[in-house]
């Protein structure tokens, strides 16, 4: 075993969170090591094919993904340097100021510890940085916030068609809020609208991890160690902070990190994992488990893809991957009897023939010549929109350890989802809405996806008591304030909305706060 | 930064495949057309493999279906470019594809007395409409409708996943990183 130099912190994962504290932390000062678990990976690493994006995801799964509903693990999550945001489609709408207070307003979820005031001035900061583009008057949902600084992308075949279907039936859409170049933006070229966005934007148009602040963060003096498996994380002889995290390197030996402040930024299954299997002494149930709420409300967006077959040609392989324009229309928690909880849509999804959300994919029961008559047709008429569903924070919905062992001897994480009643119901409005829109868009035929698992979420709760959550305003660990947790796992409720927005926000805020009252976690 | 679609390296979806001992980048249907030896699967897995595949998606036989899932089976799998990552399998992904094509092979010869490579085309059809429907009968293999999607999204890749497949729907590559000459030692 071989125990590194102490460093001022160790951040493990460098996706969309840890990449945000390496660079705001390095940039105040500390020494920083970002432990990678997947490989080292650069821009021009980034084919333009479905086939080779299949790096950027898991190959060899750690979480056993279980229960009635799945949260889509492997296919949300990511591996390698900027994680699962290298192969996000930079979609970046707000949380509202509601999703915040659901407990409160509506007595339904839970209140995060902080208000959507105190979040705001990150928002803007972050999309300041990154360069967002899109109409912030158009959307009239839109919760208070500078304007976007780049003008919206612009509105592809696909696109117009699809909103002909919610004009119909006046409904209002909304160019799309995203972190793509609309123009050339301090040193980076605007989007060639190629939809390879799923591949991983190679040109730094699409302000993933490897184009702003893992490059900051580097120059800046932080360390990044790819194939290190961080599998506990250390603590002190009090038994109460931590000193640092146990990983394996590329060669399998056993190393360890020693730091005043550990981070863990992996994916929300993974850094759950991570602390349940950093039980010892007076963290005998999991380190951050003192509520028994480590692991507990896992949520995921339960999505539906609508399809339909125009006759126009939609031109549907250009544009950006996650759409063109949006809808909040239905953000409203309590505006149905049947369910409760928000609705989003995503219009103008770009399609390539294949993969997960490709063309082929779209009819999963045709094959033979009957695949390649729909083949030949759809890759040119096809059209897609994605109604995403709030998930509620349920106990039920959870995050374990496995017997099963990773080669490591880390015990697997099994992740057991259920989006219950109240989820299938939200999840059926939004598939008969679905369907009625790409109708009175003019579409002949018309049809919808499965239920999918879109982002994952929860599982290290933040709140103000410590009785009732893992972390606090800040996402330290209540009983171990030297471990800071980054991602969309601290969220106490899901929204419809995309996360990475948020969590870019939510790491910034607790970023400058770490580095403004050093003093008061290391001792 | 001033990268465009024009000017990044080149590099598409040739692998690497072991001839007589010596490495060669090769493209999944030249690997066919040369009749590279299989690394993992045996001969009669592969030759299941894919008269299955060219039966979900006509010309997977040709562009080399077999050959691609032998040559992504010998790799590590976290590397691994198969669609089977996307599913809740764990590695080996060999075990699944093993377990699977010997269900078929099984149900082919239990129903229609024949490899799938020596059904005739409606008895084909049959048997992977009854992978996709879940009816196969004493099906003895990893879920059914599991293995008709993994191996179609298989043949899929290489029909259709690749610059030739996007030509044959007349769709633009707009690659960002253009696919390389196609083979090279």
């Amino acid at each position: 075993m071989r125990r590194a130099e102490k460093t001022d912190v160790v951040i493990v994962g460098s996706g969309a969170a840890g990449s945000v504290y390496a660079a705001l932390l390095a940039e105040a000062g500390k020494s920083v090591v970002v432990l990678e678990r997947g490989p080292a990976r650069k821009l021009t690493d980034l084919y333009s094919s479905q086939i080779w994006a299949r790096r950027l995801k898991w190959g060899a799964p750690h979480v056993l993904d279980e229960g009635r509903d799945s949260i889509w693990h492997n296919f949300n999550a990511g591996h390698g340097y900027g994680g699962a945001a290298v192969h996000h489609f930079g979609i970046w709408p707000r949380f509202h100021p509601e999703d915040l207070r659901e407990r409160t307003l509506y007595g339904k979820g839970r209140d995060w510890p902080l208000d959507y005031e105190q979040l705001r001035p990150y928002y803007d900061q972050v999309q300041e940085e990154v360069g967002l583009s899109g109409d912030a008057e158009q959307e009239i949902w839109r919760p208070p916030g500078a304007p976007y600084p780049l003008p919206p992308l612009p509105v592809f075949q696909q696109g117009r068609l699809a909103a002909r279907g919610f004009a119909a039936l006046d409904l209002p859409t909304a160019p799309i809020p995203a972190a793509i170049l609309s123009r050339p933006y301090k040193g980076r070229p605007a989007c060639l609208y190629d939809a390879w966005c799923d591949a991983g934007c190679p040109t730094g148009a699409l302000a993933n991890p490897l184009v702003e602040y893992l490059p900051r963060a580097l120059k800046a003096g932080a360390a990044l160690r790819p194939d290190s498996h961080a599998t506990r994380v250390l603590l002190d002889a009090s038994g109460e902070r931590a000193s640092g995290v146990e990983y394996f390197d590329g060669k399998g030996e056993r190393r360890e990190q020693p730091a005043d402040l550990v981070i863990l930024a992996a994916f929300p299954v993974e850094n759950a994992r991570l602390l349940l299997n950093s039980a010892a002494g007076k963290h005998a149930a999991g380190l951050g488990n003192a509520s028994g709420l480590l692991g507990r409300c896992l949520m995921t967006h339960p999505a539906v893809n609508i399809f339909g077959m125009f006759k126009e040609e939609t031109r549907c392989w250009e544009g950006v991957t996650g759409g063109q324009l949006f809808s909040q229309h239905a953000f409203a928690k309590d505006q149905s009897q049947r369910a409760f909880g928000s609705r989003q849509w995503v219009l103008g999804l770009g399609l390539k023939p294949n993969d997960l959300l490709g063309v082929a994919m779209s009819r999963a029961d045709l094959f033979g010549a009957d695949l390649h008559r729909f083949m030949k047709r759809g890759s040119r008429h096809l059209g897609a929109m994605i109604g995403s569903c709030e998930s509620l924070p349920e106990e039920t919905n959870r995050i374990e350890l496995a017997p099963q062992r990773d080669r490591f001897g880390m015990p697997l994480a099994r992740a057991v989802f259920d989006a219950g009643d109240n989820g299938r119901a939200l999840w059926r409005q939004a598939v008969d809405e679905g369907l009625k829109i790409f109708r009175a868009a003019g579409a002949t035929e018309v049809w919808r996806s499965p239920p999918v698992g879109q982002h994952v979420l929860g599982g290290t709760l933040m709140g103000k008591d410590p009785a009732t959550s893992v972390v606090n305003e800040y996402a330290q660990l209540h009983d171990a304030p030297n471990v800071v947790i980054g991602g969309p796992g601290v969220f106490p409720t899901s929204s419809a909305v995309n996360p990475t927005f948020t969590v870019h926000a939510l790491a910034m805020r607790s970023a400058r706060r770490l580095a403004s009252h050093w003093g008061q976690f290391v001792c | 930064m001033t990268l465009s679609r024009r000017n990044f390296v080149k590099q598409g979806l040739a692998l690497t495949f072991t001839v007589a001992g010596k490495p060669l980048l090769l493209t999944p249907r030249e690997a066919h057309a040369a009749e590279v030896p299989f690394s993992v699967l045996s001969a009669q897995e592969a030759g299941t493999l894919r008269a299955v595949c060219e039966g979900l998606a006509p010309g997977a036989a040709e562009g080399g279906a077999a050959h691609f899932v032998d040559q992504q089976l010998g790799v590590d799998p976290d590397h691994s470019l198969l669609f089977i990552k996307y599913f809740n399998v764990q590695p080996p992904y060999v075990d699944f594809y093993r377990a699977a094509l010997s269900a078929i092979r099984r149900l082919s010869e239990a129903t229609f007395g024949a490899e799938v490579a020596a059904l005739k085309a409606e008895d084909a059809k049959a048997l992977l409409q009854s992978l996709r429907d879940d009816k196969a009968a004493d099906w003895d293999g990893p879920p059914a409708p599991l293995v008709y999607q993994v191996l179609r999204n298989d043949a899929v890749d290489v029909v259709y996943g690749d610059r030739e497949g996007f030509a044959s729907l007349d769709l633009p590559y707009l690659a960002h990183i253009e696919p390389p000459p196609a083979w090279r030692q």
